[in-house]
């Protein structure tokens, strides 16, 4: 089982909140503010979950799982959205064979953490 | 003449923890079931192996020109459709992505045939998007037991919730009644 996640948010206290529950836990957790950091952390090899936001200035979350799955650097990872967002727009559909889940925030910790390992459990 | 029962589930996004409580325990049943999840192709023996784990049915990847078996669990590969041959052959063909995935739900659920001697069951997890609705529609049609996921169990309701809308759909449950719905369906070893 990986150990890997990459928390992608521009909202640094989500960045840190997902740090603070997932690392005790023994997760190793990249956390980049956008998803043009997040193309560049894969393209330098990362593998694990990607906890995708939606909403982010340039690059949304739509955007950037458009550019993984383009430069054929998806493989290896699991991609969930994790967003504010109450439901999916309709460009989720497009990928739906990518992302394995859509956690909404705020989330309870104790189900995120066991959710988090569930997924890695596949890789 | 006894019937021959088959259960047809199409899944998707954050259904994977739901099919893993659908399957714990299961006993191995006397008919075959048939999962389509859509998924990236890297994660298909992780999901086969994670289930294999949580029921006494056998559980495996579809293969080509495969008969369906009683108690055994088959999972249809990812860039793949699956189709059935006669309700009980296993066809895995190349083709263009229907509904944005491949395989298709819809394009599984629609090659079952009308068939006095069989009787399905086609399921519909949680998903966004629509990819299953014509498939239930169509088992429903056929004489088939047609069952959605209760939107509650979700963050994800789209295809269950399409489904419902058409009245296509006999019954809306959470995990734990599909799983008995879906052991009284093929029936338990005697």
């Amino acid at each position: 089982m990986k150990k890997t996640v990459m928390v992608v948010d521009d909202d640094e206290l989500a960045r840190l909140t997902v740090k603070k529950i997932l690392e005790p836990t023994g997760l190793q957790v990249t956390a980049v503010e956008s998803g043009e950091a997040c193309i560049r952390e894969v393209q330098k090899g990362f593998e694990g979950l990607i906890l995708m936001d939606i909403m982010m200035p340039g690059m949304d979350g739509w955007d950037t799982i458009q550019s993984l799955v383009d430069q054929g650097i998806v493989k290896g990872n699991i991609i969930c959205m994790l967003t504010g967002k109450e439901s999916p727009d309709d460009r989720m559909k497009m990928f739906k064979e990518y992302i394995l889940d859509y956690i909404r925030k705020p989330f309870d910790q104790k189900k995120f953490t066991q959710l988090v390992k569930d997924y890695l459990s596949y890789l | 003449m006894e019937k021959r029962n088959l259960v047809i589930i199409g899944s998707s996004g954050a259904s994977l923890p739901i099919l893993i409580s659908i399957f714990k325990n299961m006993p191995k049943l006397r008919g075959p079931v048939v999962l389509i999840q859509h998924m990236p192709f890297y994660i298909n023996d992780a999901v086969r192996t994670n289930l294999a784990k949580k029921t006494d049915m056998t559980v495996k990847m579809a293969e080509a020109d495969e008969v369906l078996k009683p108690g055994t669990l088959y999972i249809a590969p990812s860039e793949m459709h699956f189709k059935l041959a006669h309700n009980e052959r296993i066809q895995l063909e190349n083709g263009p992505k229907v509904n944005y995935v491949c395989p298709s739900i819809d394009v599984a659920m629609l090659s079952v045939e009308k068939d006095p001697a069989m009787h399905p069951m086609g399921i519909l997890l949680a998903g966004v998007g629509d990819d299953g609705v014509k498939g239930i529609g169509h088992i429903k049609r056929i004489g088939g037991v047609t069952v959605a996921l209760d939107i509650q169990a979700s963050t994800i309701s789209g295809m269950a919730e399409d489904a419902i809308a058409t009245g296509s759909v006999d019954f809306v449950l959470g995990s734990d009644a599909i799983r008995i719905k879906v052991a009284e369906h093929l029936g338990q070893p005697k």
